[in-house]
């Protein structure tokens, strides 16, 4: 596996102030590193701030500590990022949660699509902007009929598809897709995570992988950060983090996956992670690549 | 393309059927106010074609005539032909209704949206000054701001027009840029590298247009009714210059000599046209409410 480091995240903190007293510390001191080519995945519950994390990642929010280097550019330091604005908005494109809000309502699936390689003055490998759009719906299995269509003409898969395609006009580099199918029904995330697979085997660009569904990001993921309050609190090869979880609330995560099976999902016990077990403490290696948050002190939370 | 665990859906025709009674295109839209409004409009553009006498030659032989054969609609206490001066002035009242509606709407979008994307402070700052701006009696504004640029003609009243009556769509903007702003559409934008402007024409302009398109077609309706009111206020255009409002303002002369006829038709016109238009905006104003809940 190519082991270059693209996106290099250290000791990254960001907090809401709220108001004046009132401050919410959506990342707490989290460091993780994504590797070219590769899906990465991160979970957690709701408000773990795994979208925080997406976001200052694409530079939407500025962190309040810690570095993001990008190919070796800082994109948290404000003069690099100016430097080098243009390629990095060119190389990352992001996939939102909400398809009906990601998209403009009073804009036609064709301008949608056209917006970035406008924006970029980019000139598409197929020859005009809208040949380029027309490929592109082709590519997510959306009929071409569609482009002279609004989004609110089109269900929430196909219009997922569409944010898609407008991402991937740019032939990014880098995609972050924050949740990309927690609004879709099971049906519709079926397909989006298939198209998501086969995009990226043929594409092969290195994706960030948002999501609180565990089934899906097993089945997509290459490797996996888990995130708790803020912290990621395990990461490593996503085979290795579900055969072997090291972290409590890992494990806690995991018991709550339904099984297809009725007999075995009625012996199926879910853990309950105590709140206690979580403090600052240590990245420690339990096996190649994948490492657990641990307390101080060395004794193993995971037995605990 | 297809793989096993790959599957297309949606790539294939959809036919929309037809709405099973097709509505003509005129149901349901203000018919007799678009038709009346377009023959003023088009009366007042063609004014050389339509008019029958000279709107300026003061006929002296003829003065405070009845309406008759000759004068169609009379003539005033000058002995000008009022059907002729009809089309003629509503050239320049409708000339400054629309001018000054651009003036203000320009002004509006400006502020509004400079202020719907500027941090707190400084929202609530321009925000507190516009009120302050829209509490003082705009009547009482155009005098003074009259007075400062002394004598009036169609382009300074057009501008002191528009520069008091930007307000309200100033703040309706603002709050609808503010609601937008953080959608994820223009965040999407941003993040692909769209400038300020590209967002306000591409984003922003698009979604408050309809908000602000009933307000627009009211400015221009209370563009001309400023206008009337200076006019006949005597501090508005010269009375040589015809417009519909210094054409009322012969009124209280003409009260006086019991000729009904110089008050009554450009009073009567003028109301038409502001019924008009008032049925258009509503009509539009109902239309974008519906198109809306569609989306």
């Amino acid at each position: 596996m190519n082991r270059e480091v693209l996106v290099d995240v250290k000791h990254l903190t960001h907090q809401f102030h709220l108001t004046k007293k009132l401050v919410i510390s959506a990342l707490d001191d989290v460091s993780f590193q994504i590797y070219k080519g590769e899906v990465f995945g991160l979970v957690g519950e709701s408000g773990s701030g795994k979208s925080t994390a997406a976001r200052c990642l694409m530079n939407i929010y500025q962190p309040s500590a810690g570095e993001i280097c990008y190919d070796g550019i800082n994109i948290c330091d404000k003069k690099q990022f100016r430097k080098n604005k243009k390629i990095l908005q060119a190389k990352r494109q992001m996939v939102f949660q909400d398809s009906a809000s990601s998209l403009n309502p009073r804009m036609k699936v064709a301008d949608i699509i056209q917006e970035p390689m406008k924006i970029n003055h980019v000139v598409p490998p197929r020859g005009s902007i809208s040949k380029e759009a027309e490929f592109q719906m082709e590519y997510v299995g959306l009929d071409r009929s569609f482009l002279e269509r609004y989004p609110s003409e089109l269900s929430g898969g196909q219009r997922q598809r569409v944010a898609i395609a407008r991402a991937l006009s740019m032939e990014p580099e880098f995609l972050v897709a924050d949740e990309p199918v927690a609004s879709l029904d099971v049906s519709i995330q079926a397909q989006v995570i298939n198209l998501f697979r086969h995009l990226q085997k043929e594409h092969g660009f290195t994706f960030l992988f948002i999501a609180h569904d565990l089934a899906m990001v097993e089945y997509l993921c290459d490797r996996v950060g888990v995130m708790y309050h803020g912290q990621l609190v395990e990461i490593g090869p996503a085979k290795e983090v579900f055969s072997n979880p090291g972290h409590g609330y890992t494990k806690t995560l995991l018991s709550a996956i339904p099984i297809p099976d009725p007999i075995r999902e009625r012996k199926r016990k879910i853990q309950i992670y105590e709140e206690n077990d979580w403090t600052a403490g240590e990245m420690q290696e339990i096996s190649p690549g994948h490492y657990v948050l641990e307390k101080k002190g060395g004794n193993q939370n995971a037995e605990a | 393309m297809t793989g096993t665990s790959f599957e297309i859906v949606g790539a294939h025709e959809t036919d929309c059927g037809k709405a099973a009674v097709k509505k003509k295109w005129w149901q349901g839209k203000p018919l007799l106010s678009m038709i009346v409004l377009l023959v003023i409009f088009s009366g007042c553009i063609c004014a050389e074609i339509v008019m029958t006498k000279d709107p300026v030659y003061m006929d002296l032989l003829n003065y405070n005539k009845a309406p008759g054969r000759e004068f169609l609609f009379g003539t005033d206490t000058m002995g000008r032909d009022i059907f002729s001066m009809i089309w003629y002035g509503g050239r320049i009242s409708l000339l400054i209704g629309i001018l000054s509606t651009v003036i203000s709407v320009f002004i509006a979008v400006v502020i509004g949206s400079f202020s719907g994307i500027s941090p707190q402070w400084l929202d609530n700052l321009i925000m507190r000054f516009t009120e302050i701006f829209l509490s003082i009696p705009s009547l009482l504004l155009v005098v003074l701001l009259q007075a400062i640029l002394g004598k009036a003609n169609i382009l300074s009243l057009s501008v002191v027009i528009g520069l008091t009556s930007w307000t309200s769509i100033a703040k309706v903007i603002r709050t609808e840029v503010r609601q937008i702003k953080s959608s994820e559409y223009v965040l999407a934008s941003r993040c692909m590298g769209g400038g300020f402007f590209h967002i306000l024409w591409r984003h922003l302009a698009p979604n408050f247009v309809s908000s602000i398109m009933f307000m627009v077609v009211m400015n221009v309706r209370s563009a001309i009714i400023s206008e009337s009111t200076l006019s006949f206020m005597g501090i508005g255009l010269p009375v040589e210059v015809i417009s519909w409002g210094s054409m009322l303002s012969l009124s209280e002369k003409a009260l006086m000599t019991n000729s009904w006829w110089i008050i009554v038709i450009p009073g009567a016109f003028l109301i038409v046209t502001l019924l008009c238009l008032t049925e258009i905006g509503n009509y539009m104003r109902k239309n974008v409410n519906r198109k809306e809940s569609n989306l």
